[in-house]
């Protein structure tokens, strides 16, 4: 990501200049130039402000309900959970999004933006939902309640077609990516420490985060990387679109779910998607979407998971 | 890359040159105000300038994004990512921009301004018609280079769900899987901005050499 460089030429410039002027110009700093400039300061100010209306959303059902709105935040990169193909946004997230909207009582406001920006803003009350592949973890279960799973998966890894790595225990000493602060990462990790028990001490030699997975796509294919971690149902998308270049390997963990999260406590939003949730369930809509989008069916996931 | 990958990130130029219009367009003069500021050495507001300058200078304007948009709500602001993001560029580049202008400030000849004064001309004609002129006229380099460091961080503002030339040129490589067609396409069209933008400080610094010579 960019960021600015702190010794640039401004900062170079006036640093050597300021000797000079505490003892050369300084002009005649009267009171009522000093009202000018902050009245021009302030005005400056002011017109930045024009955004600043709205108050932050956390609402109960009552509340949503006279708002006639959620707000949800969805990723634009994760295929096939959801990502924006020729500008709509699509995927499998997105399309039980649509199935929801047709019955839920308010009306959906959806922001789409990258992974990192997502659980913060839900945690902050930025969102009311993650509506977005959000892996059921014990840790984030302190932090969020999550709906009834919309999908099951476990963490697996992928190689490039023809590689060396044959099973798990081939992994030690090759390089590893994965998703930055996901739970396929603590998966993973503890993956890393089940191989050193094993095999005295050694690991995996690297494991390299990345904001989202096509940059660890791109590295596996140019080499960078010997393996990548994902959840077995993306790692089967990307090797439906890619079926020479990449290969599935094997399971890194246990069965785990994806559901969409609200912030703990925030249960009128919750209820309001669950209740349409389990309605897709029960008139198997929602495992025809899975069908779709994963080639195979969930209908065994447990009603709640909280 | 189909027809329409090209216009999606095409779409993106349009949302970084009119944020970074929107932030240069604001950004600029209120460097301008800071700067007179700390030039006119208002007590204690050139104190709070300088702090301002130094830590918005030192804060990735990332992580400035990303405050602005996260952590506003819990005091009750709740922006909406374009505004949040104008907010975020325009804060980071004032401060730069006080830097730019202050330099000219400083290289001011003091003699010049003792001169008006001895003209009695009144304070606002003695900063339009003597200080800003040449002020403006040897800050133009800095200004316009700090534009186009300011084009070049719109990226960072992705991190809220803007999607500007890096972002679109991402989302479009992220569903073909192959990301040198995109991001080539999206260096292209930061090269054209930048040149454009080039040609007007050239055009700019041209009509003042006329202007001078006149």
């Amino acid at each position: 990501m960019p960021s600015r460089f702190t010794s640039r030429f401004t900062s170079r410039f006036t640093s050597s200049f300021t000797a000079v002027t505490a003892i050369a110009t300084r002009p005649h700093a009267s009171a009522r130039r000093a009202v000018v400039l902050t009245l021009f300061a302030a005005l400056a100010a002011s017109s930045l402000g024009l955004g600043f209306a709205k108050p932050a959303h956390a609402a109960g059902a009552d509340d949503i309900k006279a708002r006639g709105y959620l707000t949800v935040a969805t990723e634009d990169d994760f295929k096939p959970f959801e990502f924006v193909d020729d500008g709509k946004p699509t995927g499998y997230d997105n399309e039980m999004l649509a199935l929801v909207k047709k019955k839920l009582p308010v009306e959906v406001r959806q922001q789409i933006m990258p992974w990192p920006g997502i659980l913060p803003g839900v945690t902050t009350g930025k969102y009311d939902m993650a509506v977005t592949a959000v892996l059921v973890t014990p840790e984030r279960k302190n932090t969020f309640d999550f709906t009834t799973p919309l999908v099951e998966s476990t963490t697996y890894y992928a190689t490039k077609k023809g590689s060396s790595i044959k099973s798990g225990d081939d992994l030690v000493g090759k390089v590893v990516g994965v998703q930055t602060g996901s739970a396929m990462l603590a998966d993973l990790k503890a993956y890393d420490e089940a191989l050193k028990k094993k095999h005295g001490g050694q690991g995996i030699k690297q494991i390299v985060e990345y904001q989202s997975y096509p940059e660890a796509y791109q590295d596996l294919g140019v080499g960078r990387l010997d393996a990548v971690a994902n959840t077995q149902i993306n790692l089967n998308s990307l090797i439906k679109t890619r079926p020479d270049n990449f290969a599935l390997g094997q399971a890194l963990g246990q069965p785990v779910y994806i559901a969409w999260a609200v912030k703990k406590g925030n249960t009128a939003a919750l209820q309001m998607i669950n209740a349409v949730l389990f309605d897709l369930r029960k008139s198997g809509e929602m495992y025809a979407m899975q069908k779709k989008w994963f080639g195979a069916s969930f209908e065994s996931m447990p009603q709640s998971i909280n | 890359m189909t027809a329409f990958d090209y216009w999606s990130i095409t779409r993106g130029a349009l949302s970084t040159i009119s944020l970074s219009l929107a932030s240069i367009v604001l950004g600029v003069p209120l460097g301008l105000a800071l700067a007179l500021i700390r030039w006119a050495r208002v007590p204690v507001l050139d104190r709070a300038v300088y702090s301002y300058v130094s830590i918005v200078r030192s804060c990735p304007t990332v992580t400035l994004t990303l405050l602005i948009f996260f952590a506003l709500p819990q005091f009750g602001l709740s922006l909406d990512p374009v505004p949040a993001a104008i907010v975020a560029l325009t804060i980071s580049t004032s401060a730069f921009n006080c830097e730019v202008w202050r330099s000219a400030l400083i290289e001011f000849p003091r003699d010049q301004y003792d001169a008006a004064l001895s003209f009695a001309m009144p304070r606002l004609t003695r900063m339009r018609r003597i200080v800003l002129p040449q002020v403006w006229r040897a800050s133009l380099p800095g200004l316009v280079n700090e534009m186009t460091l300011q084009i070049k961080s719109t990226p960072a503002v992705a991190v809220i769900g803007i999607v500007e030339i890096t972002r679109a040129a991402l989302r479009v490589g992220s569903n073909t899987y192959e990301p040198l067609p995109p991001f080539v396409f999206a260096l292209v069209l930061y090269g054209v901005i930048v040149y454009v933008l080039l040609r007007v400080q050239r055009s700019i610094e041209s009509r003042m050499r006329q202007g001078e010579a006149a």
